[in-house]
């Protein structure tokens, strides 16, 4: 349990950290591109290739970090009327049903890069298309994690808290 | 299916990330109909070849900067100068503030977050009634949706491929029309409260100028530039970005390069990675729907029920009602408009007009209890129990609801002006 919880606030800091990067980068690359085209006439070719992939990067590591900080967009209408033992009850539920998802979207994913892999497509220049698509099977690999992360402190702390009361 | 159909909107109901749910059908459809599900991934991988979402990350990115830095302040404080002497003048210095905020951070409820623990306070203080103030600062949780560079606006673009230009376009007055409608009910509180008024001086307003001196030009350069036709949507995601990041941390330094700035960006970027793992899952989705032809078969069914443009209308705006009420924005743009605009369609209802309907529809599910969004949020905020926050801005609803009919029902309201740049 311990390591599990280590492992999970391990990733989450390197999440964290590759989405600063990614996203000063964007903001740079992208503000120098309006310039060079309004002032200059002029822009970087490989600009937008690298912008639309940090999107998706972004995404997934965004994504990533937020199962682990509850940011997911949920349909909270009826858990608000709930009581909060109960909700957590729930969320140990939804957490290990996430999971589950994540790993048939993990297995269409590897298929996906495979297929890409032995398609030897190249996104930009020599660069083959699988180094920006490995972000996606990654990423949804990561969502399992979480998710099972996620899903394990709910159960300890309500066990717990159960011990505690008797 | 109808089964597995089920048994989601249980698992939803509970709470799951709505991306898990909709992964779960998307994932079911297409082993049912035989096909590989690697096709979800390719739906996806849509995220990264389609240029105008790289606007999504910026915009999200400028608005928390401005959210968290000292901004809400300052724009507060140069509106209280400039209109604090109207009667009900604070409430409509709420209205605008709360309609230029918004239109720059989404319907996130950034707003009432930020601005409205603002203005709130203010409100009471400047004698304003309690349960006026509560519904003012509620309802203007999403006012400017349809002003740019709003991101709903954006989405709904690259869902459907209108041109987001003529989307904004189509905005304007709607968007005014809000403002207005809500302007003259505080005006008349105003007056019949007896709410004392500032009184206006230069002084004031100069002083409140001079220290927003560096955000004033934002809203213009970004809406001059995006109706001028100068800046796509794209363009001026990255200068608000880059331009709020100078101005907050190195100009203003409200916020610290090391201390805050990883806070916002990861804060921010949280909710872009919950916008794309709904995105991407809804690619999947569209194109399961087309390949079905889902759209066409809902049609049928509605088509001897539903027989003219007017009923259709009618009936959309209960429909959206109910999806703004269970659904925040960005999923219900991604999942939902796929499926009525062609629909719509068949009934000779304008994208552009489908859009505007769409967004300001969402904006009153937003207020309407016992599930609006907005309600839970102010809840939040203000520590006050949903149903006085609910209690304080039916009056609020009914007015948005009469501006929603005239602008569901007198489509020139969002094409005239459309019409009339294509004209030229």
């Amino acid at each position: 349990m311990k390591v599990l919880n280590t492992l999970d606030d391990w990733l989450n800091k390197a999440e964290g950290a590759l989405l600063i990067v990614l996203l000063l980068m964007m903001v740079l690359l992208a503000f120098a591109q309006v310039v060079l085209r309004n002032v200059f006439s002029a822009g970087i070719v490989w600009a937008d290739i690298l912008l639309r992939h940090s999107v998706l990067w972004i995404g997934f590591l965004g994504g990533a970090l937020g199962i682990s900080n509850k940011r997911h967009i949920n349909i909270d209408a009826f858990t608000h009327y709930m009581p909060p033992r109960m909700n957590s009850w729930f969320s140990v539920f939804t957490n290990l049903f996430g999971a589950g998802v994540c790993v048939f979207l993990t297995i269409a994913a590897v298929k996906f890069v495979e297929n890409e892999i032995s398609s030897g497509s190249f996104v930009y220049g020599q660069i083959p298309s699988w180094y920006a698509e490995i972000i996606i099977p990654v990423g949804f690999g990561l969502f399992v994690f979480h998710f099972i992360a996620r899903a394990a402190r709910n159960f300890f702390e309500e066990t717990r808290k159960k011990e505690a009361a008797a | 299916m109808w089964i597995v159909v089920f048994l989601l909107i249980v698992i939803a109901l509970f709470g799951a990330p709505l991306f898990t749910v909709f992964g779960a059908f998307v994932l079911f459809a297409f082993s049912a109909i035989n096909t590989d599900t690697s096709v979800i991934i390719i739906s996806l991988y849509q995220i990264a070849e389609t240029s105008m979402l790289v606007a999504i990350p910026l915009f999200i990115f400028g608005g928390y900067v401005l959210a968290e830095s000292n901004a809400p302040k300052r724009m507060v404080a140069l509106a209280q100068a400039m209109f604090g002497w109207m009667p009900g003048g604070l409430a409509i210095v709420t209205l605008v503030t709360c309609a230029i905020f918004t239109s720059f951070t989404g319907a996130s409820g950034v707003t009432i977050i930020a601005l409205g623990g603002i203005l709130y306070p203010i409100l009471l203080k400047e004698k304003y009634p309690e349960r006026f103030s509560m519904g003012l600062v509620t309802a203007s949780g999403s006012i400017g949706l349809l002003f740019p560079p709003s991101l709903p606006v954006i989405l709904y673009g690259i869902v459907t491929q209108v041109s987001i230009d003529q989307l904004y376009l189509a905005g304007v007055i709607p968007g005014i029309l809000f403002i207005v409608v809500l302007s003259v009910y505080s005006f008349t509180i105003g007056i019949t409260e007896k709410v004392p008024k500032i009184r206006f001086s230069w002084k004031n307003v100069l002083k409140a100028a001079r220290e927003a001196a560096w955000e004033i030009p934002l809203p213009f350069l970004i809406v001059g530039g995006i109706y001028g036709g100068y800046f796509t949507a794209t363009e001026a995601a990255a200068v608000t970005a880059f331009y709020a990041f100078v101005v907050e941390v190195f100009v203003y330094r409200d916020l610290h390069i090391f201390k805050d700035v990883p806070r916002v960006i990861k804060q921010s970027m949280l909710l872009v990675g919950a916008t794309m793992a709904i995105l991407g899952i809804a690619f999947a989705l569209t194109n399961y729907f087309i390949d079905q032809q889902v759209p066409q078969k809902l049609l049928e069914m509605i088509q001897s029920t539903i027989t003219s443009q007017t009923k259709f209308l009618l009936v959309l705006n209960g429909f959206l009602l109910i999806v703004g009420m269970t659904m925040e924005m960005f999923p219900a743009i991604l999942v939902v408009v796929p499926l009525i605009l062609p629909i719509a369609q068949e009934y000779n209802v304008n994208p552009l007009h489908l859009g505007i309907i769409f967004l300001t529809n969402m904006e009153v599910a937003y207020l309407t209890p016992p599930f609006g969004l907005n309600l839970f949020l102010s809840s939040l905020r203000f520590r006050k129990p949903v149903f006085s926050i609910a209690r304080s801005v039916l009056i609020f609803i009914v007015l948005e609801f009469v501006a929603l009919l005239l602008i569901t029902y007198i489509p020139d309201l969002s094409l005239w002006l459309v019409n009339l740049r294509t004209a030229h």
